[in-house]
């Protein structure tokens, strides 16, 4: 991602670096967050072949929690932790996504306020089909502060 | 609560208003690392010895651990929508303290769609960190959605 401008235009466009789902760490994340294990694994959606089937996908589908982090770590990236106190961040997953599929971050600041940002969000899978939308919002950087981080 | 009292998971035992959790867990470096891995992110906040922070969504998945620990069974769910709201970084070393509730059931053409609200504390002062919110889809057994 190339440097963006100190104080971007209203519309333009930022887009991450695509990024291809790792089944591997996936469930090694997943792993660490439960450890100690709290309940006895049950086949899951996202890890089970025949679960995923008989749920209607042709396999084990990412979480859709996968998608939503880039866009929270996108907007880290960009605005630093000013985003981590009193940001938002909604989104409406669209499309299931499998393992190896790549995916790529795109922001477009919507309106800039005196309080606050707020951005559109969006992700997008290699055939430019988006797989989650949604919106951000953040506080106004303080008077001379970079916009972006 | 031990497994034998959980409810199975299902429609008629996801209550509007149930509280689920607390649950209690200290933020680790190795958690940290597995999440920036499955991520590919190497900002140097989630890096940096000195004030190190936990990425924005490490522990969205704690509403996972609040259902598991008050339901058993089921197929699962379908994760659709999800809103966030952000106060206050989480630490490595931070003690955290989750609590949630389903705050709205319903069905849709079939399906029974739950929403459950959460929000991770500090443990130790109660400092509000982070607020989420998300609406799933209830699977199931052997159904096509």
């Amino acid at each position: 991602m190339s440097a963006p401008a100190k104080h971007p235009e209203i519309s333009r466009e930022l887009v991450g670096e695509p990024y291809t789902l790792d089944e591997a760490e996936a469930h090694a994340y997943a792993a660490a967050i439960e450890r100690p294990a709290t309940r006895h694994p049950r086949p899951s959606i996202h890890s089970d072949p025949e679960a995923a089937r008989k749920a209607g996908f042709r396999a084990p589908i990412a979480a859709g929690e996968q998608s939503y982090a880039l866009v929270a770590n996108f907007l880290v990236d960009l605005f630093g932790v000013r985003f981590l106190r009193g940001g938002r961040l909604e989104a409406v997953f669209l499309k299931p996504v499998f393992y190896g599929q790549r995916l790529t971050v795109h922001a477009r600041v919507s309106a800039r306020g005196e309080s606050a940002t707020e951005l559109e969000v969006w992700v997008e899978d290699e055939d430019r089909d988006r797989v989650l939308t949604g919106k951000a919002s953040l506080p106004a950087a303080e008077h001379d502060e970079p916009e972006f981080s | 609560m031990n497994e034998d009292e959980r409810l199975p998971m299902c429609p008629e035992n996801l209550r509007e208003g149930m509280k689920l959790g607390p649950i209690f867990y200290v933020v680790m470096p190795e958690q940290v690392e597995a999440f920036a891995r499955a991520t590919a992110n190497t900002n140097p906040l989630y890096t940096s010895p000195s004030e190190r922070i936990a990425p924005p969504t490490m522990r969205l998945q704690d509403y996972g651990l609040l259902i598991a620990a008050h339901f058993r069974s089921g197929s699962g769910g379908i994760h659709a929508k999800h809103r966030s709201e952000f106060y206050e970084p989480m630490r490595v070393g931070q003690t955290v303290r989750t609590d949630g509730r389903i705050t709205r059931t319903w069905s849709k053409r079939g399906k029974f769609y739950f929403e459950l609200e959460y929000e991770a504390r500090d443990a130790e002062t109660e400092e509000l960190l982070v607020r989420h919110a998300m609406t799933a889809v209830l699977l199931h057994e052997g159904a096509r959605q």
